[in-house]
């Protein structure tokens, strides 16, 4: 079968492998698509995955076969998986927090993933999708769970002032999900035109870029002057991290979802003194299924964010580089696979 | 060698420093590092054992065993380490599924994931005794 492989740093090839078959408790999915997710990137930028790992983790398709011990599932069912599968037997998981769990399976990271043709994974990580939701907007489940995620693990109460720094595909679908857990005033940073524009149709009050604006007078403006109850940042540059924290209010949070690839320096001094709280979650497991409904009932716009779509065997690791670039125009880009609907 | 020994680590520096290619990869690394190899009774390891070193702009400086202040210190138990060091699992699996726990600032780790592999390609060259029911994987080192 045809497979995105990842090489090591800035490395990735699609090639030939052999296709895996399901052992005990496994499933082999056809897949449809698959997303190039802001941490994929990352690893193509600094190395973190182990080379000769199939990537891909954010995917939606069908079951091809089913392996022995697996009765719950059929061949046909429509499935994406839980980007985070605990073991559900080390200490953390036996004290109630799987998501820090000693001896994590992530498909697509820890284990071969899902920019290939197929895909074995344990059948305890599977989520069936419904009717009305295609397996293209089921690649973006995962990456609406971890914002989903994060959003319920904030402080953000009805009726609070956020802002969401960054509108790369976590940070539209952290908006979205604010609105949803009921922020009055939803402020997005963003220098890219496309994805500013896109920020604004997606229900934010105002959009602002960062590099136009004083974001702390723009702020103070649209908050009553006290600045934003609570600042999600979305964006994997450094400079974000370190603003966020002189432009929350006092007493508000930070809650970090980006994953800055270089180290940034922290004006603690101010977070001790104006009482700020700094957060943050990665991975999206135990949200998967809200995820999976907030598409269905259509709360959640995945379709707009959809901004390239590609081939597996044409431009992939172009589209890396290309992303890894700043200024690339683009959101969320999809591999199309099998492209079954 | 028995597998932390000080006579081992030792070796471990002696190959690393004399690589061209580890050398090439750690350039400007000034890192220091405790690795803790924790004790598994029920096979037959009866004791956690500390090591450590430090870099000098990429080169293995001091080799330790015991405990010191060092900027990362890797857990794991000891047969994470010897199914790193058999090829079973890849040092950044481990690290990324969390059988190695890390301390320090883990992206900075991340980062220098290629000088980790070639060290482990290193390691996996040195004739190496394991403890307990692990001596059946004993390396026979290259």
């Amino acid at each position: 079968m045809r497979a995105a492989v990842f090489r090591g740093i800035g490395q990735i090839e699609v090639t030939d492998v052999p296709t895996p078959e399901p052992g005990p408790g496994e499933v082999l999915i056809r897949v449809a698509y698959c997303g190039i997710c802001g941490s994929d990137l990352e690893a193509f930028l600094t190395g973190m995955y182990e080379p000769g790992l199939i990537i891909g983790h954010e995917f939606a398709g069908t079951i091809a076969a089913v392996g022995p011990d697996v009765s719950l599932w059929r061949v046909g069912d429509p499935v994406v998986v839980g980007d985070l599968i605990p073991c559900w037997q080390c200490r953390s998981c036996r004290n109630g927090f799987p998501d820090a769990c000693e001896s994590i399976y992530m498909v697509g990271v820890t284990h071969d993933g899902g920019m290939a043709e197929y895909v074995k994974v344990p059948a305890v990580g599977l989520h069936r999708l419904p009717e009305g939701v295609s397996l293209r907007q089921g690649a973006l489940v995962e990456p609406l769970s971890v914002a989903l995620h994060g959003v319920r693990r904030s402080r953000l109460r009805p009726g609070d002032r956020a802002l969401v720094m960054g509108a790369g595909t976590i940070g539209l679908l952290t908006l979205q999900c604010a609105r949803l857990a009921g922020a009055r005033t939803l402020i997005v940073t963003e220098v890219d035109p496309p994805r500013a524009a896109l920020a604004s149709r997606l229900g934010a009050t105002a959009v602002l870029d960062p590099v136009r604006e004083n974001l702390s007078v723009a702020l103070s403006d649209l908050t009553d002057g006290l600045g934003p109850d609570i600042i999600f940042v979305c964006a994997g540059a450094p400079e974000p991290f370190a603003e966020a924290i002189s432009l929350v209010r006092k007493g508000g949070q930070v809650f970090l979802l980006g994953l800055p690839i270089q180290p940034v320096e922290t004006d603690f001094f101010s977070v001790v003194m104006g009482e700020i709280c700094i957060d943050g979650s990665f991975a999206g497991r135990a949200e998967t299924a809200a995820a999976i409904d907030f598409i269905a009932q259509g709360r959640v716009d995945v379709e707009s964010l959809i901004s390239h779509e590609i081939p597996l065997d044409e431009g992939v690791a172009e589209w890396f580089s290309r992303l890894t670039a700043p200024g690339s125009g683009a959101v969320k880009v999809l591999v199309k696979i099998s492209g079954d609907s | 060698m028995k597998l932390a020994s000080l006579e081992y680590l030792e070796e471990v520096k002696r190959r690393s420093n004399a690589d061209p290619q580890y050398l090439e990869l750690a350039k400007g690394n000034n890192e220091s590092y405790t690795l803790v190899l924790e004790a598994e009774p029920a096979k037959g390891v009866n004791e956690t054992v500390v090591i450590g070193f430090d870099n000098v702009d990429g080169k293995m400086n001091e080799v330790w065993v015991g405990r010191r202040p060092t900027q990362f210190t890797l857990t794991a138990p000891y047969g994470v380490w010897v199914d790193i060091l058999r090829g079973k699992i890849g040092a950044t699996q481990a690290i990324a599924s969390r059988k190695l726990k890390t301390q320090g600032p883990f992206l900075q780790l991340l980062q220098g994931a290629n000088r980790i592999i070639r060290w482990v390609e290193i390691l996996r060259t040195i004739p190496t005794e394991f403890e307990g029911d692990y001596a059946q994987y004993n390396l026979p080192g290259a």
